[in-house]
């Protein structure tokens, strides 16, 4: 979430709520054309040049929220075009996942070096002397860079005195770790859906609001109503995110009145990986494969997948904190519908994977959680609840913040076997895991755990958050510390045969 | 001088945990420049929905309150300028 981006945020969330309500109040779909009127009142524009825009986009937030394409604006179709095919109580996914909304986006030119008026055509002017394909001359009022000579390396931008060179970039394509931000015949962006792993980085930072991913809150919340045995798991990243005043306890308690049966720490679940990992690197570290991949991200996964594919096979084998609480839940009932709860947007292509997809059955962020809180009327700090949660272990809870999941792999592994010595090498965002990888597939990270995440800072940092990260950080530390068990060894909701050597 | 912001549902959804941190962040510049700031605690302290928002069907969240000036659709923008202002000398 980028905190600063607040109108984009606020009516983001509204649509949330507008789509939760229309399917808590089993509104007529119909109604969906004057949703829009709901979010945007009014006569005058707040946000662009003018309303009738404003509501267009909001209208096509909508059918993204229930799981819909955006429209294309060269021909006649209503708000409500395909809402059959998604009135439904069960996940209808319709590709993409990550869309660009092409009305809202303002074509941002793509990235140039740039000179400002702060240019005051200096004596020196090493901006000259430093560019290697004589790109930069002083012109009249200032230095002027020839755009079709410059091949962007930098080096006048940093050779200036005064700042007066800026690097230009589209937000969007800026924050890309894998370059699949192209653009389409209008100069508007294009996501390559071939290269996009879903990270969603490019939907928090477009400061037009421009990108959106779809949501299953609509299905999800129509099959709390007619079905029973929902539950629910939440991503260790949960703590501190719905309000300064709220306790896990109270969150936990808020999901039930949603309608779910029970709700689960996907903490135990990564305890469940961290001991999968920690004995497969131990087992299969240097004698099978060079070094050992974490496997809880998924674009993390899905970037090797795509850019690496000789060396997936060294991304661990072991299943995800999230399938692994699923797998938990499903053995304890195996009639459960199970929804995933995270920070991560990415999490809602893992779930279709086919050895995915009957474990998993819906996932939502944070952020649709809270819409369907507000839909539902439910105050979570004002809940009074004394029973404690505690599913997981202190290495599990850390798996949200970045280096989290290396540690708790890393020191299970080393309880398992004292004599190993285990280096361990974090990324966390998808550039500087390409980086990474790219050592790695060199053999400069033999023997190694490499912890990939796309989020900067870790799940914490997820674009499906409400809570700014030095905030989650804390609450995490905090809860992290209160855990019943130190590590998944201690663990006592897990099999004693996976801790066994 | 007294500062709350709301963390009703409402509000923690419009952004509420993002205005204390706005809000919370000007102790660092009152501290850094102190002789410009009167010589007072700036109290931050996050409350229970007071219930505003459910006795009108207007759109009011986030809702903070200065002193005994009560603020509906809260801004960082509006809300730091006044403190800034209430505590500059």
């Amino acid at each position: 979430m980028k905190e600063s981006y607040v109108d984009l945020i606020n009516i983001r969330r509204k649509v949330f709520v507008e789509i939760a309500k229309m399917a808590y109040e089993d509104t007529d779909l119909r109604e969906l054309e004057k949703a829009a009127y709901n979010i945007i009142p009014g006569e005058v524009a707040k946000y662009r040049e003018n309303i009738f825009r404003e509501r267009a986009v909001v209208e096509e937030r909508l059918r993204l929220t229930m799981g819909l394409n955006v429209r294309s604006i060269a021909e006649f179709t209503r708000v409500t075009e395909g809402i059959d095919e998604v009135n439904v109580d069960e996940t209808k996914f319709i590709p993409d996942l990550v869309n660009v909304i092409t009305f809202a986006c303002e074509a941002c030119p793509t990235r140039a070096l740039k000179v400002t008026d702060n240019c005051r055509k200096c004596l020196a002017h090493p901006c000259t002397n430093v560019c290697p394909v004589n790109a930069v001359s002083i012109g009249k009022d200032r230095a002027i860079i020839d755009q079709d000579k410059c091949i962007k390396c930098g080096r006048c931008k940093e050779s200036c005195p005064y700042s007066a060179i800026v690097e230009y970039n589209r937000p969007c394509a800026a924050v890309c770790g894998v370059n699949a931000i192209e653009s389409d015949y209008l100069g508007r962006a294009k996501i390559n859906q071939e290269k996009c792993v879903s990270c969603g980085r490019c939907i928090i930072q477009c400061p037009f609001g421009a990108i959106a991913d779809k949501s299953q809150i609509y299905q999800l919340v129509k099959a709390l109503k007619t079905k029973k045995n929902m539950y629910a798991m939440i991503a260790p990243s949960f703590i501190g995110q719905f309000g300064a005043l709220t306790s896990p306890e109270q969150i936990v308690e808020g999901i039930k009145r949603l309608g779910f049966k029970d709700v689960v720490e996907v903490s135990l679940g990564a305890d469940i990986t961290t001991l999968h990992e920690a004995k497969e690197f131990l087992q299969k570290v240097p004698s099978e494969i060079p070094f050992m991949g974490t496997s809880c991200c998924n674009s993390w996964a899905l970037m090797v997948k795509t850019k690496f594919p000789e060396q997936y096979e060294y991304i661990s084998d072991s299943a995800s904190p999230m399938v692994e609480t699923a797998k938990y839940i499903k053995k304890k009932d195996p009639d459960a519908i199970i929804t995933f709860i995270g920070p991560c947007i990415s999490k809602k292509l893992e779930a279709l994977r086919e050895d995915v997809k009957d474990y998993v059955h819906f996932v939502i962020t944070f952020e649709e959680l809270m819409g369907m809180f507000v839909a539902k009327n439910i105050e979570l700090s004002e809940i009074e609840i004394s029973k404690e949660v505690q599913d997981a272990s202190t290495l599990g809870r850390g798996y949200s913040v970045a280096g989290g999941v290396a540690e708790a792999v890393k020191k299970t592994a080393q309880l398992l076997d004292p004599t190993r010595e285990i280096n361990v090498e974090s990324a966390s965002n998808l550039a500087d895991c390409v980086k990474l990888m790219f050592q790695a597939k060199a053999g400069r990270k033999n023997g190694y755990l490499l912890e990939g995440m796309a989020c900067p800072g870790g799940c914490i940092a997820g674009p499906g958050t409400l809570a700014s990260t030095t905030r989650v950080k804390k609450a995490v530390e905090e809860f992290k510390n209160k855990a019943p068990y130190k590590t998944p060894l201690d663990n006592e909701l897990i099999d004693d045969e996976l801790k066994n050597k | 001088m007294k500062v709350k912001v709301c963390m009703g549902s409402n509000c923690t959804l419009l952004g509420a945990m993002s205005l204390l941190d706005q809000i919370e962040s000007l102790r660092e510049i009152i501290d850094e420049n102190e002789k410009e700031y009167r010589d007072e605690e700036l109290e931050i302290e996050s409350i229970k929905c007071l219930g505003y928002c459910k006795d009108t069907d207007a759109d009011i969240a986030p809702v903070v309150i200065v002193d005994d000036d009560v603020i509906f659709n809260a801004t960082g923008q509006i809300v730091m300028e006044k403190i800034m202002d209430k505590m500059r000398i």
